[in-house]
């Protein structure tokens, strides 16, 4: 959507429409490095199949680790508040240190391999997923809460059968942001020995056509993710199918993401 | 995993050995890998330092004079919502190595280009934040100061500004992170930041790398917590105490 | 299905009794609640009132433990509200929150069966008493699929009702529940409730600040004064007759009801009738006409039908009326008595019924402090008020 629409006009400023209208087999577009070789990527297209299932797993799996962690720490925040700053802190100087070197500072410990890309990944994902799963239980409104141990809900229940559920939308907007953040982040995981979209990127670093095709799909996997996760959302949360969020309720959503 | 698990299995010392052979690389020249010409040492690996904080902070202030203008104008009209919200999510989702060969390939490489780069990564946060945080301004106070007679700008200066600087200097440290990350790769583009230690791994030997990697682990928590430093200056005091009375 | 006739339903609720209880919050100078000592009888609503900072609140929270005691004890039913856990106690006790607390993201379904599941009701029964109780606290039974926040305001308080109800509780705790609500809401839930407690007759212990809806709600009233302390402890006639002290006395608003009643004749009320006697009658006849009657008393009466006095039961053990009963009709208040007045005698008299006669001094009806005081509290009373004049105001 506004993806694509961001890329549009640097192709035609790149002078798209001469190379179109070329013959598709022509070697020329791929001599001279023209803007996009229709032809030369039709035809080596599956050569970005496997690095992009490859690049797309270590997300999942990243982001799934991630998660099970942040909800951990934010499980124990919630019965210890104390915990809240210093988790912030922690979580927060994982996302300041560049992914290139913390694959760089992980290789002396982990090795190469797709290992330390999904520590390094997992790690970023941290902060937002942590930050949004806290947010999330701390709005869960004071009545529904009141009324629920008043009515003689153990602790246990009260979480797992009212403050989480509330939470969800909260913690769905935090795995987005996670989700979206984590593919362009992968894309930098050849680096540390994982492969992925990144490795075709670097490559054929000269290569227009290989630029736009992997860094297109990379683009495209992180709407897709995005797009999973916000029918996630909306399937596990029917209560809320029954009114159209008002702006200033999408607007506040956008603040706690960025 | 039990790959993972042997890894960690391994004495401590090792580690160690090989971060403290990192500080002596950046400590002391020594020998290349490729034999022949002497690199490490302080004098060497500053440049590099001093080239990575160039082109962070020209891109970073490129954004800040691209970003503020458009999302300060914007978020006070109310306008052109969705395509901040917009923005604001295709930026997350554009990789950072796509970004700098894209650029390096169609408009070509050196200093200029690879900051026009990272300010691709550096607008959107500013420019969704500015825009979000002028619109969160509690409007009460916004119509009290129209009702006293302020005329837009006015208002815009005097209120929204102060009010929502707080929120604009979180979207400058997330473009700030994204930039000084980025600019790690802008080797790749001909810019000799502290990626061409990381990138090196032939010339510079595993110490090289990893001397080049705690770096700009630190020079990014160095500018992360002078933006955070700042951001907690320019953040007016009532709101600070609001916000902790808020249990925010 | 099985509507509780009232006696069954009295069964299962039980007396609530307070025995000295006393809370104290570490670092707080003065007890939220000093030495309550008080007992609520079965299928009895007791309400709470007093100014903020009374530990009305803080009271009924106690009984289901959601404050913990300091000193002192709570029985329910005679049994001690130590003796279980917390959550197995709050699953025996209705409890209605002033921000009803539905949960947002279940369905109203869902919501009235909170309590129920958590007892392991199986599905059937569950489903059959959610409906079961729409219908007591008429909610459309269409709307059970529907979640909170599409529900009116009126709506919501009623399935937070319905909620705690569900489980059949011997107890429930209102803290303020209609207080989210407009004052004309407020009155129609009041009265829906009124009529709810009249079928289901539970133990009910109910959060105010609000003295006029304590008079209306209570069976008997706790007003606590700040520092947590009991001023008094009584019905609400005796309330408003016969306040404890100046505190009582002002918070029950004296001279704001007296103010109001200023303003109205005795005409304007519905009277109570007496049983009718006359002089000579035959007693058997009188006797048969009391039981039922509104007034528990007979009324001799003259040919000219003005009231000669009330007959007492000594008067009662004779054959006949007699001309001259044991006790005077006095005050006899007339139709156009200003009301501050006419309870000005009753109270000064300290009488609690006087016959009221109309310009030729015959007998209209029976006036009572009890009647004053539901009028006062009753939407009647914003209409049909006339000026000391005689003129309607309004």
């Amino acid at each position: 959507m506004a993806v694509l629409t961001a890329k549009f006009p640097e192709l035609v400023a790149a002078g798209l429409p001469q190379n179109f209208f070329h013959n598709r087999k022509n070697p020329d577009c791929v001599q001279s490095n023209g803007a996009f070789c229709v032809g030369w990527a039709v035809d080596n297209f599956h050569t970005y199949v496997g690095p992009a299932l490859k690049q797309a797993t270590m997300v999942s799996v990243s982001v799934a680790a991630g998660f099970a962690i942040a909800m951990a720490l934010a499980l124990l925040s919630h019965r210890y508040g104390k915990l809240v700053p210093p988790l912030t802190g922690f979580t927060g100087i994982l996302y300041t240190v560049p992914s290139l070197a913390f694959f760089a500072l992980l290789i002396p410990i982990t090795g190469f391999g797709t290992e330390t890309a999904v520590i390094a990944l997992s790690a970023y994902t941290l902060q937002i997923i942590y930050r949004n799963i806290v947010t999330g239980l701390a709005n869960v409104p004071a009545g529904a809460k009141d009324a629920g141990r008043g009515m003689g809900m153990s602790s246990r229940q009260l979480l797992w059968r009212v403050e989480l559920p509330l939470a969800v939308p909260e913690i769905i907007a935090g795995l987005r942001v996670a989700t979206v953040s984590t593919v362009a982040l992968a894309t930098l995981a050849f680096f540390a020995g994982a492969g992925g979209l990144g490795e075709k990127i670097y490559t054929q670093l000269n290569f227009k056509t290989n630029i736009i095709l992997a860094g297109g799909l990379a683009m495209l996997m992180a709407i897709v993710f995005d797009g999973l996760l916000v029918g996630l959302g909306r399937a596990v949360t029917p209560w809320r199918r029954h009114r159209a969020p008002p702006i200033l309720e999408a607007l506040r959503r956008l603040r706690r993401s960025v | 995993m039990t790959v993972t698990l042997l890894h960690l299995a391994l004495p401590l010392g090792s580690v160690l050995n090989s971060f403290s052979d990192a500080v002596d690389f950046i400590l002391h020249p020594q020998a290349a890998q490729t034999g022949g010409t002497e690199v490490g040492g302080v004098g060497y690996i500053w440049p590099f330092v001093r080239t990575h904080l160039e082109v962070s902070g020209l891109a970073l202030a490129g954004s800040l004079v691209v970003s503020l203008p458009i999302g300060l104008w914007l978020g006070h009209r109310g306008r052109g919502e969705l395509f901040a919200v917009a923005l604001g999510n295709a930026g997350r989702a554009v990789p950072e190595l796509a970004v700098i060969a894209f650029l390096a390939a169609f408009i070509g490489v050196g200093l200029q280009n690879v900051t026009i780069a990272l300010m691709v990564l550096g607008i959107p946060p500013i420019l969704t934040n500015t825009f979000v945080a002028v619109r969160q301004v509690d409007p009460d106070a916004v119509q009290a100061a129209t009702g006293m007679g302020m005329r837009g700008p006015q208002v815009l200066a005097r209120v929204e500004l102060p009010l929502a600087a707080s929120t604009i200097m979180s979207g400058v440290r997330t473009a700030a992170i994204n930039i000084v990350a980025t600019a790690t790769i802008a080797p790749l583009a001909g810019v000799s930041t502290l990626g061409e230690l990381i990138l090196g791994r032939d010339v510079y030997g595993s110490d090289g790398v990893l001397a080049g990697a705690i770096l700009v682990a630190l020079l990014a928590l160095i500018v992360e917590l002078t933006l955070a430093g700042l951001q907690r200056l320019v953040t007016p005091r009532g709101l600070i105490l609001q916000r902790a009375s808020a249990g925010a | 299905m099985e509507a509780s006739n009232s006696a069954d339903a009295a069964a299962e609720a039980l007396p609530v009794a307070f025995r000295r209880v006393t809370k104290r919050y570490p670092g707080a100078s003065r007890p939220a609640l000093l030495g309550l000592d008080l007992e609520v009888p079965s299928g009895e609503i007791c309400v709470f009132v007093g100014p903020s900072g009374s530990g009305k609140t803080t009271a009924m929270r106690m009984v289901n433990r959601m404050v913990e005691i300091s000193e002192g004890d709570i029985l329910v039913g005679g049994r001690s509200v130590r003796d279980r856990t917390p959550a197995q106690l709050r699953r025996e006790i209705g409890y209605v929150i002033q921000q009803i607390g539905l949960f947002p993201h279940r369905t109203v379904l869902d919501n009235i069966a909170t309590v129920p599941r958590l007892l392991g009701w199986d599905r059937e029964r569950t489903r059959a008493r959610a409906d079961e109780l729409m219908e007591l606290v008429r909610i459309d039974p269409e709307l059970r699929d529907r979640y909170p926040p599409q529900l009116s305001g009126g709506q919501q308080q009623r399935v937070g009702v319905a909620r705690a109800l569900a489980a059949n509780p011997m107890v429930m705790l209102m803290d303020e529940p209609f207080g989210a609500v407009d004052p004309i809401n407020r009155e129609r839930l009041q009265n829906e409730f009124l009529r709810l407690q009249a079928e289901v007759r539970k133990t009910i212990l109910f959060v105010t600040h609000d003295i006029d809806e304590a008079i209306k709600m209570g069976d008997r009233i706790a007003v606590l004064r700040e520092g947590g302390r009991l001023a008094q402890y009584a019905t609400p006639a005796e309330l408003l007759m016969a306040p404890a002290d100046d505190f009582v006395e002002d918070f029950v608003g004296a001279d704001r009801a007296l103010k109001r009643l200023s303003l109205m004749r005795v005409a304007d009320i519905d009277l109570w009738q007496a049983p009718l006697a006359h002089v000579g009658q035959a007693t058997s006849e009188v006797r048969a006409k009391l039981p039922g009657a509104e007034v528990p008393h007979a009324l001799v009466i003259d040919a000219e039908r003005r009231p000669l006095g009330w007959l007492s039961d000594a008067d009662l053990l004779g054959e006949t009326v007699p001309p001259r009963p044991d006790t005077r009709p006095d005050p006899v208040l007339e139709l156009d008595d200003v009301m501050r007045d006419a309870l000005s005698d009753l109270l000064q008299a300290e009488t609690r019924y006087a016959p009221v006669v109309d310009a030729d001094g015959r007998i209209a009806g029976v006036l009572s402090v009890e009647i004053i005081s539901e009028f006062l509290t009753s939407p009647e009373a914003l209409t049909e008020e006339h000026d000391a004049a005689g003129r309607p105001l309004v």
